[in-house]
């Protein structure tokens, strides 16, 4: 903003300097909303009455009404600095991506241009073209009414569906004029089969482009289509702020904002997992697109490994060529060691991995066999079992990571069976619906930490061995340990006698496993505010 | 809303027909109006003079307010057209496109294509390459298919050769837009140089699509030449 004040020492742009002031009270207004949200926050603490945590980030979620304001203020605050209406300042910000200060610059600079890239203003005819007319061109709108209504008095054929007979004719600033059932159908078109808002003038390279009255105007008793529009507006409004962002759920038109996570680098210190507040399963990443809660990893870590995982199908290669079958029993044999002397686990028999034939015939000469002296076959063995290792490794996290997923993935069946359990309960025993809710809200809370489990597994995959790994890893442990024995409860036969021991087993496990997924996440996410995690790998390509 | 589309294409089909100066055809291929074909003259002075193109022209719903889907029937070798599909990469056909253009002027727009490329924004990457780097052999493969595709005259490194076989044109592997050694392989299990030729034209035998046809299918083809 520095430079606009440079302008003000300039004779030629006194005539901004009402904008000037204009802007200087939207900047107080900005820092005041900062003060807005403060108080909010500090609301909220009292409200709850405690902390934010450590593993969790400021955000708030937007209705569809609540993004359409925050668009709306912002065009108003374009609109009242350059002195333009509402529906020019609203296309001049589409024009520059919502970029307020951006555009304020080049509009300073000059308002001509913009306009007309902005696809407000034609382009000029050599003819008319003069430097008078390059402030405040968004006003000359106006102008374009005589050339419509001068035209409309003549015969007019519409260049578009060739009809004659048109009476109702409209046509944007450049004086372009179209019946306006070709206007209709022209403007359907590009909402619903391009899903596009900007509707260029119809005329041959013509740029302008139409402000939302003509548009709501054409599509009149459209509501659909201006609903689409509208919401195209507003999507486009979204995309371009980095502050907000989408609910990913099918059909949710929530949104989040979430300043704090809005830069790449806030990303390498915090996991900003967010809710639309729709719905408790509209959770998601604020900072990738990876959907649902990956916590307590890092975005760019579980990219990494959810990458890794895919390339998992050449894994499944290797493991091919790098087993054999006994030639005795069949069982599978993997190659461990550089060592060529085999022997089959199941029934001992004992042979060469090169030749494949019973280590008996090498005799003491075990080095008959030709390629083991082969230098070249040292090297690969070596690589080979190189690899192997790191194949093991890997496997070892991948095997858990995979099976709180599934686990994860089961609990709607869980879920199901406990729904039933519960209306057992209320049958069999004086326990109201509200009473019961303890198993609903354990298997939520099973589910929910089995997620977080499964992303240790791609964190630790990751993290450099040493004592701070060891922390996590037993963070890890006892949080896994505590969900293993809350399923299991969940899953036991209710007998109607046992249910009080069984319902306050089941609350102490469920507070219990919560307390450890807290301790687990919040001591992760301290750690990368602290820079205790060291990785084994180079994580900075955010 | 298709009735105005209906009668639009109407009109312009007629409004084509009475216009014989700027001739450019549009015809029927079934019975429907909305899937048409339209043709025109390679434009003079260029490796096309002298053939004839035809495009295959489907009118969508949206249309006006959606662009006409064009590609080209005749084979042609240009930059941004590619040489297997006939595909085009014209902006006007996709998002330059306005509802006050017609069949005709877009038709005349691809005429005019054929006259100036736009290597940079190819369709057809091999073709591409080849107009950068070689322009006068470009133009000799151009003006080959033009005879061999869109009935153009017989290139005049080899006059008066039009019935004759095209043994007679001096490298008509290079004209032909292939490679010496690809010609030379299947010339080796021993069928005739100018079959291998025609036959590894008409696969199109040329760039990636080396990769894609297998042998087998060449020899297939080589067999029922
Ligand atoms: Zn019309
Ligand atoms: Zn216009
Ligand atoms: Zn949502
Ligand atoms: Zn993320
Ligand atoms: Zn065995
Ligand atoms: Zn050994
Ligand atoms: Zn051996």
């Amino acid at each position: 903003m520095s430079s606009d004040y440079e302008y003000s020492d300039d004779e030629e742009y006194n005539e901004y300097d009402d904008d000037e002031e204009a802007m200087d009270v939207e900047d107080g207004s900005t820092s005041s909303e900062e003060d807005v949200e403060m108080d909010v926050y500090d609301d909220d603490i009292k409200v709850v009455s405690e902390a934010r945590k450590a593993y969790e980030v400021d955000y708030r979620p937007l209705t569809h009404q609540q993004v359409k304001d925050l668009m709306v203020a912002d065009i108003e605050y374009i609109s009242t600095i350059f002195g333009v209406g509402s529906d020019v300042a609203a296309l001049l910000l589409r024009h520059m991506d919502w970029n307020k200060d951006r555009l304020t610059e080049k509009y300073m600079d000059d308002a001509f241009s913009i306009s007309i890239a902005a696809g407000i203003s034609p382009v000029p005819k050599p003819s008319h073209s003069g430097p008078d007319r390059s402030k405040r061109v968004t006003r000359s709108s106006k102008s374009s009414k005589k050339i419509e209504q001068a035209t409309i008095s003549e015969p007019f054929l519409c260049p578009v569906c060739f009809d004659d007979t048109a009476t109702d004719t409209l046509g944007l600033s450049c004086g372009h004029i179209f019946c306006t059932g070709c206007w209709a159908m022209y403007t359907v078109s590009k909402i619903r089969d391009e899903g596009e808002h900007r509707v260029l003038c119809m005329a041959e390279n013509c740029g302008v482009v139409a402000l939302n009255p003509f548009v709501h105007k054409v599509l009149s008793d459209d509501e659909d289509t201006c609903a689409r529009y509208d919401e195209l507006l507003v999507r486009n409004y979204v995309a371009c702020n980095k502050n907000l962002k989408y609910c990913p759920f099918p059909s949710c038109d929530r949104s989040v904002s979430c300043p704090t996570a809005s830069s790449r680098s806030a990303l390498s210190t915090i996991v900003p997992t967010v809710s639309c507040g729709a719905d408790p399963k509209h959770k998601f990443c604020f900072g990738c697109s990876i959907d649902g809660d990956h916590r307590p990893v890092l975005c760019v870590v579980a990219r990494m490994w959810l990458k890794k995982c895919r390339d998992d199908s050449e894994t499944a290669n290797w493991i091919k060529s790098n087993t054999k079958e006994c030639s005795k029993c069949q069982s599978t044999i993997e190659k461990n060691g550089g060592c060529n002397h085999m022997t089959c686990k199941k029934c001992k028999y004992e042979f060469c991995w090169v030749c494949m034939g019973p280590w008996a015939e090498h005799g003491t000469a075990w080095y008959s066999c030709n390629r083991y002296d082969d230098k070249s076959g040292v090297e690969a063995r070596d690589a080979q079992s190189k690899s192997r290792a790191s194949l093991e490794r890997y496997l070892h996290y991948y095997n858990r990571w995979a099976n709180h997923e599934q686990s994860a993935k089961l609990s709607v069946e869980l879920y199901m069976k406990t729904e039933k359990k519960m209306e057992e309960m209320q049958l069999t025993t004086d326990l109201t619906w509200i009473e019961v809710q303890f198993m609903k809200k354990a298997v939520d809370i099973v589910e929910n930490c089995r997620t977080t489990l499964k992303w240790t597994y791609a964190m630790a995959y990751y993290l450099e061995n040493g004592n701070q790994k060891a922390m996590f890893e037993d963070n890890q442990r006892d949080l896994e340990r505590a969900v293993e024995d809350l399923s299991e409860l969940l899953e036991q036969p209710i007998e109607s006698e046992t249910i009080p021991v069984l319902r306050q087993k089941v609350t102490d496990k469920s507070v219990y496993v919560q307390k450890r997924n807290e301790i687990l996440l919040e001591d992760t996410a301290k750690g990368y505010l602290e820079e205790r995690w060291k990785w084994n790998v180079v994580v900075d390509d955010l | 809303m298709s009735d105005a589309r209906l009668r639009r294409v109407n009109k312009e089909i007629a409004d084509c027909k009475n216009d014989q100066s700027s001739n450019i055809n549009i015809d029927l291929i079934d019975n429907s109006p909305f899937h048409l074909r339209g043709s025109f003259d390679g434009p003079q002075d260029t490796p096309y003079d002298g053939g004839h193109f035809e495009v295959d022209i489907v009118i969508p719903d949206s249309y006006p307010f959606q662009p006409v889907k064009m590609k080209f029937i005749t084979k042609v070798y240009h930059p941004n057209v590619s040489s297997a599909s006939g595909a085009i990469c014209l902006d006007i056909l996709k998002d330059a496109w306005s509802p006050v253009l017609t069949l005709k002027s877009t038709l005349i727009s691809l005429q005019s294509l054929l006259c100036s490329p736009e290597p940079n924004d190819p369709q057809d990457a091999e073709v591409a390459k080849h107009y950068m780097t070689s322009r006068s052999s470009f133009e000799d493969t151009a003006r080959y298919w033009t005879h061999v595709y869109a009935g153009g005259p017989a290139p005049s490194s080899a006059p008066g050769a039009a019935g004759k076989d095209i043994t007679g044109l001096r490298d008509e592997v290079a004209i032909a837009g292939l490679e010496k050694v690809h010609v030379d392989q299947f010339e080796a299990i021993g069928f005739e140089r100018s079959k291998v030729i025609d036959v590894l034209r008409r696969l199109n035998y040329r760039g990636s699509n080396v990769s894609k046809i297998p042998d087998d299918k060449v020899v297939e083809e080589l067999l029922r030449a």
